[in-house]
């Protein structure tokens, strides 16, 4: 179960930070064709930050804190918790609403973005998402090289 | 979708972010208001996440019905500043915590 639920959590996060470079991509070069589509990949990244979320929290409140936290304290990298998750666990709570101003941006500025106006916020923002969604990805792998070299 | 102010939403992102990071400051630093915190929900990060979306939620309706100001560009790149120093200060407040310990 344990397995399942990082795997989900991990993989739908990377759908959102592709999502957004996605948006990024688009809007390079902005036209109809390309904010349409800038717009569902917002939407995308948006569904799948608040899915992550959810199970990403699920997993933290019912298994991370009884049987991981502890390992990875008494081990031999107890910064991977003690700074690492502690990190991971606050900074994505930035992810979901920078998302939904993202797909907000898009929708408000959709006739600007046409004539290449407001584009500047909008490409640093997405770019922001998907950096620190991959920086959760890196920090995912210290927190369970923590937990590994803990147990073995 | 209904008409969006973009202006309401990047000040509610801004707002948000900084009371996620007070809020994650604040509880490391003072037990009772982490337990207050985790008494709402069972677990303290739910309870973040949980006041951080009816915060933002609120935010944006109180704020909504202002009319767009000049400085909307200015105010659009407001949550890219918070986002790079609320992460940079959560770090480097955990970094400190366990070098520290």
């Amino acid at each position: 179960m344990e397995l399942i639920l990082i795997g989900l959590h991990a993989g739908i996060g990377e759908i959102g930070a592709l999502s957004f470079l996605w948006v990024f991509i688009e809007l390079l070069s902005p036209n109809l064709q390309r904010v349409a589509r800038a717009k569902v990949a917002a939407m995308i990244g948006v569904v799948a930050l608040f899915t992550s979320w959810i199970i990403g929290g699920y997993y933290y409140v019912t298994f991370y804190g009884a049987n991981v936290k502890p390992a990875i304290k008494a081990g031999p990298m107890p910064w991977a918790h003690l700074v690492m998750t502690e990190t991971k666990e606050h900074v994505f709570l930035f992810l979901p609403f920078l998302a939904i101003l993202i797909l907000g941006l898009i929708h408000a500025h959709k006739e600007q973005l046409l004539k290449g106006e407001r584009i500047k916020s909008i490409l640093i923002l997405s770019l922001l998402v998907f950096l620190i969604s991959m920086a959760m990805a890196g920090m995912g792998y210290m927190i369970s090289s923590g937990f590994r070299s803990a147990i073995t | 979708m209904k008409k969006i102010n973009p202006q309401a939403l990047a000040r509610s992102t801004s707002f948000t972010i900084i009371l996620i990071v007070i809020m994650t400051i604040w509880s490391e630093l003072h037990s009772a208001f982490k337990g207050v915190l985790t008494d709402m929900s069972g677990h303290h990060w739910v309870s973040k996440g949980i006041i951080s979306l009816v915060f933002f939620a609120i935010m944006y309706f109180l704020m909504h019905k202002k009319a767009v100001g000049h400085d909307a560009k200015q105010c659009e790149m407001g949550p890219v500043w918070m986002t790079v120093a609320g992460g940079l200060i959560i770090f480097i407040f955990y970094l400190w915590h366990y070098l520290a310990a």
